[in-house]
């Protein structure tokens, strides 16, 4: 049975926060050059009193105007990726369900696919329904980070918390050949499980008292192991399926990408010996929207008119410090 | 206290500038250094890059170092573990080696080694066609897998330039009529070639060490 990505739906909160914002905080910071944490020239903050739930909802519009409501209503399976849980016990998973007005048979939280969560949320939907568990799944990706724990008083001050960006997507995945996920392939690099870390200054555990706030533990060293794994995991998952699909890298008609940085963009399409041209993104609109990059950068290449009925659009990311990466091709049929 | 570093270079100048293009940390520190670096990783790098001007190619091959060295040392090893070049005999010239590379017809290919054990490298001084002025340098180096490593083996790390006479062939009249190949036709497949070669030479060598043989084989001796 075939699946497909049949379309996708995106939300950005409020207003495009301008890099002049952080400038006026910046302090001096070992890191403030380094081309990782170049600050894009907008991005998007989830507002103070908005939660990953209302994001969702959001981001859903776009599909219910499209779909109908009972589409969404009959939804199967519910995969979400929520950033920063609202509630940290427990994903967002049955709270969106219900906001959604769906009552799926399937709810699942995916936690470790980090950037690369579509390309996790799209094998897991991809092997449900072809295994006969639903006709529908809705996968859903809350970014929600940049507004929140990167806009702490001490934190937005530092060099990284200039490059993330929110946002929210959905993308709706069915049996049908309308749009066909050609294949998928997603690695976990348990190795470097547990390189990303979230400290605050004097130590603690994040969610224990104390005065410092949290932010990402960032080195001058980390840096540059994580740039060596991501320069290295993107294009190898993405030949992976080029050579299982046997489409030369060269030769697809698009690549969207996770955009931690644009060092990282460069690096891949070189890897796979795309133009600019061909490899869509957002990040001076958006930033770092992590694990909502690529679906948030696919709308809009549908959106743009980028993406043509029958091109094969690539999608490929790495998660946190290297510990998962993820591509998945899809042959693009059209949004109506 | 200091050492006089670039002193020298300072007075000859006449300024405390730094040189253009030096980066040494009092004057790039590593916030200005750094994003010279990140920005120079990247995913994959041009082959021209990687292999036009030098051609490099290295590998660990589990055989002693010494022994490696004894054979890579003696000309007549090319026979086994190169590609294409065969029938070695000496010349008049002592030291001198006569052989063909098949890879161009009727090709004759001279061949002087300089081995060095102190320093444990074997140089092969060749060319195609004439043994008056070997100018294709094929420079190799066996390092005690030991020190670098920590395990028993040799390291062989080999390395080509790219000789203006790779593009221009500075002797015509020397080569056999109407061969349609030059040498430096195959700069670009140097990389991969050698790296072809240098498995032959680990695959000879460690069969031999694996199965008790000498390294080097009793008809070189």
């Amino acid at each position: 049975m075939t699946v497909s990505l049949i379309d996708v739906s995106t939300y950005l909160p409020g207003e495009p926060v301008s890099a002049d914002y952080y400038a006026q905080f910046a302090d001096s910071d070992d890191l403030r050059e380094n081309p990782m944490f170049r600050p894009p020239k907008f991005r998007y903050h989830v507002a103070e009193d908005e939660s990953a739930i209302d994001m969702i909802e959001r981001a859903t519009a776009g599909l219910v105007e499209r779909h109908g409501q009972e589409t969404i209503a009959n939804i199967d399976v519910l995969i979400t990726h929520t950033q920063m849980p609202d509630v940290p016990f427990y994903g967002g998973g049955g709270g969106m369900a219900h906001r959604l007005g769906m009552k799926p048979s399937w709810v699942l939280d995916l936690h470790n696919g980090g950037c690369a969560a579509f390309l996790l949320g799209l094998k897991v939907a991809r092997n449900l329904l072809s295994s006969g568990e639903g006709k529908t799944a809705l996968i859903a990706v809350a970014q929600n980070a940049a507004g929140q724990i990167f806009d702490q008083p001490t934190v937005r001050r530092k060099a990284q918390s200039s490059v993330p960006g929110d946002g929210a997507a959905v993308g709706l995945v069915t049996l049908s050949d309308k749009s066909p996920i050609l294949d998928v392939e997603c690695r976990t690099y348990g190795q470097f499980a547990g390189d990303m870390t979230v400290v605050a200054d004097p130590p603690r555990k994040w969610w224990g008292p104390g005065t410092g706030e949290g932010y990402i533990g960032f080195t001058e060293s980390k840096i540059t192991k994580v740039l060596a794994r991501g320069n290295r995991q993107v294009p190898e998952v993405s030949q992976v399926v080029c050579d299982r699909i046997g489409v030369k890298s060269s030769d697809l008609d698009l690549l969207i990408t996770n955009q931690p940085n644009r060092v990282f963009l460069r690096n891949w399409r070189e890897a796979l010996e795309l133009s600019e041209e061909r490899h869509l993104d957002t990040f001076d609109d958006c930033g770092n929207l992590f694990g909502a990059g690529v679906p948030i950068n696919l709308d809009r290449a549908i959106t743009e008119g980028r993406l043509k009925n029958g091109d094969v659009v690539m999608m490929a990311a790495f998660a946190h410090a290297g510990d998962f990466a993820g591509a998945a091709a899809v042959k693009w049929g059209g949004r109506d | 206290m200091s050492l006089p570093a670039l002193d020298d270079i300072t007075a000859h100048r006449g300024t405390a500038d730094p040189l253009e293009d030096l980066v040494r940390i009092e004057t790039s520190p590593r916030e200005k250094a750094t994003p010279i670096i990140a920005d120079m990783m990247r995913s994959v790098y041009p082959h021209d890059q990687v292999f036009g001007e030098f051609c490099t190619v290295n590998s660990f091959i589990d055989c002693p170092p010494d022994e490696l060295f004894d054979y890579l040392s003696d000309t007549r090893c090319l026979e086994e573990w190169t590609y294409s070049l065969r029938g070695f005999t000496p010349t008049e010239e002592p030291g001198l080696w006569l052989a063909y590379d098949r890879l161009g017809s009727e090709t004759k290919i001279f061949t002087r080694t300089h081995a060095n054990r102190a320093a444990m490298t074997v140089d092969y001084h060749c060319a195609w066609d004439q043994g008056k002025h070997l100018w294709m340098i094929y420079l190799m180096r066996v390092v005690d897998a030991q020190l670098v490593f920590d395990k028993p083996g040799s390291v062989v790390l080999w390395t080509n330039c790219h000789h203006p006479f790779y593009d221009d062939n500075p002797y015509p009249e020397a080569a056999p009529p109407k061969r349609p190949v030059w040498v430096g036709d195959f700069w670009d497949m140097f990389g991969a070639g050698h790296l072809l070669e240098l498995k032959n030479l680990k695959a000879i060598a460690e069969y031999r060490h694996h199965n008790g043989l000498p390294v080097t084989p009793a008809w070189m001796i």
